[in-house]
């Protein structure tokens, strides 16, 4: 009991040791509120005792700014300034302590995102922009369809990534052509597959290869299922989007649109109100259908039986939730990390190790009989 | 939790892919009983609740995560699924892994 109080004491007493700095900046960025780590971080770097650590934690919290929050977040982006500070840090701490291992093991990780970062520096080539362009012209009924062709096959030839195939295929479902879209959006996968296992250096980490391919599949599937959407194969497109929306993750907003419009063609309001919402808390989308989105979801409240508040109100505190739910749920989100080690024990009593299901895919599945 | 043996039955005789349900009961009998009614075909272990939700980050039960094969969670479906728990979604999964 005395030592409890010892203990407390002390810890009050040394408030605004370094130490104290520190381990306070930890907390934060274990909980990913990078600004006040950075700042409590950043003062214990000026004390020589927690010098090396301080540089070290700031080094990797800037290597996360620069390289790699894109990945963990969506809607982050990666801030290539804090990519020259991140090194500059790890190397203060080497400097710090050239013992120590963790640092030098970070440097040596960051060194290489900075390597990979050399690579396909250059601009789009004009050739491809304006093939870009001349598909899009497409879109109107006045360019004969066979220009559209000549302009995709141009495209293909004149480099390997699969945007033909899917900007094509919307291009195609404007038109109507809806057979011939879903075609090309097939193709466009594997395509898109050996584009980026081709380029896989491009790509600074492993997450982020397995991201792109998980999204090009999306795409392909989002598009199949609108173009199957437009010709009223309502089950073909649930399918089809719904395997999109897992792909996605539930986070794309052309997405959630398209399963809000399949919705309300299936008269399930219910349904389309919720993807609706979910399309406008997820940024981007076009504005055209962000409009159309907030009208269709006008006209379902209104329809609704409460109508407590006015709509513009309404939305707002809808859309609101809906962003902080999926902060919150993104802050503890174990997607694309390691497994954690658990400790489990067998049901009678011994420990049990999932390192023996190492190298096979896993369903790992928590429950309780009640 | 049956439709999990369906599923199982489709991937058993794959030697890459594991099962692991993991119980969080505190009630060791009711888990038995409940174990002796569903007969799992694969392995069953039991951890402390508190520290299963910290490690991996849910709230809500039952919780899956699908790991690859290099041990990163590539989906996780927190409590239930939205549009009910179905063998096909399970095994779409289970496949989107194993053949990617």
């Amino acid at each position: 009991m005395l030592a409890a109080i010892v203990v407390t004491v002390a810890a009050a007493g040394a408030q605004n040791s370094a130490r104290d700095q520190l381990a306070r900046g930890r907390e934060a960025w274990d909980q990913r509120l990078t600004k006040t780590a950075i700042a409590d971080v950043q003062e214990a770097t000026r004390d020589p005792a927690t010098a090396a650590e301080a540089h070290e934690l700031l080094g990797l919290i800037y290597a996360f700014k620069g390289w790699q929050q894109e990945n963990v977040f969506p809607g982050f982006h990666d801030e290539p300034a804090y990519r020259e500070k991140a090194i500059a840090e790890l190397k203060a701490a080497v400097e710090a302590d050239p013992k120590r291992f963790t640092s030098r093991q970070a440097l040596l990780v960051a060194e290489a995102f900075a390597a990979a970062d050399k690579i396909d520096q250059l601009p789009p080539r004009p050739l491809i922009t304006e093939l870009d362009a001349r598909i899009e012209r497409g879109r109107s009924l006045d360019i004969p369809i066979g220009e559209l062709v000549e302009a995709l096959q141009a495209r293909m030839k004149a480099q390997a990534d699969p945007t033909p195939y899917f900007a094509g295929a919307q291009v195609l479902i404007d038109r109507g052509e809806y057979n011939n879209a879903i075609t090309l959006a097939e193709h466009g996968v594997p395509v898109a597959e050996r584009f980026i296992q081709e380029n896989l250096s491009a790509f600074q980490m492993e997450g982020k290869s397995d991201a792109a391919l998980m999204r090009s599949r999306a795409q392909a599937a989002d598009i199949i299922g609108w173009a199957l959407f437009m010709k009223k194969d309502y089950p073909g497109a649930d399918a089809k989007l719904g395997e999109a929306e897992r792909l996605y993750r539930g986070a794309d907003f052309n997405n959630q649109f398209h399963l809000a419009e399949l919705a309300r063609a299936q008269n399930k309001p219910d349904r389309a109100r919720e993807h609706y919402l979910d399309a406008l808390s997820l940024t981007a989308g076009p504005p055209a259908a962000r409009e159309r989105a907030t009208e269709e979801l006008a006209k379902l409240y209104a329809a609704g039986k409460k109508k407590r508040k006015p709509f513009k109100g309404w939305l707002d505190a809808q859309l609101t939730a809906r962003q902080n739910e999926r902060k919150k749920a993104d802050l503890k989100s174990r997607l694309d990390t390691q497994l954690p080690t658990l400790e489990l024990t067998t049901l009678d009593g011994k420990p049990y190790s999932t390192s023996s299901l190492q190298g096979k895919v896993l369903l790992l599945n928590f429950f309780a009989s009640w | 939790m049956p439709h999990l043996k369906t599923v199982y039955a489709k991937f058993q005789n794959d030697p890459n892919v594991a099962f692991l349900l993991v119980s969080i009961d505190d009630d060791q009998k009711r888990l038995e009983r409940y174990l002796d009614e569903m007969k799992f075909p694969f392995p069953v272990v039991h951890a402390s609740s508190a520290e299963m939700q910290r490690a991996m980050g849910f709230n809500d039960l039952p919780s899956t995560f699908y790991v690859d094969r290099r041990g990163i969670v590539r989906y996780q479906i927190l409590g239930f699924e939205p549009h009910g728990d179905s063998d096909a979604r399970v095994a779409w999964y289970i496949d989107q892994l194993t053949h990617h």
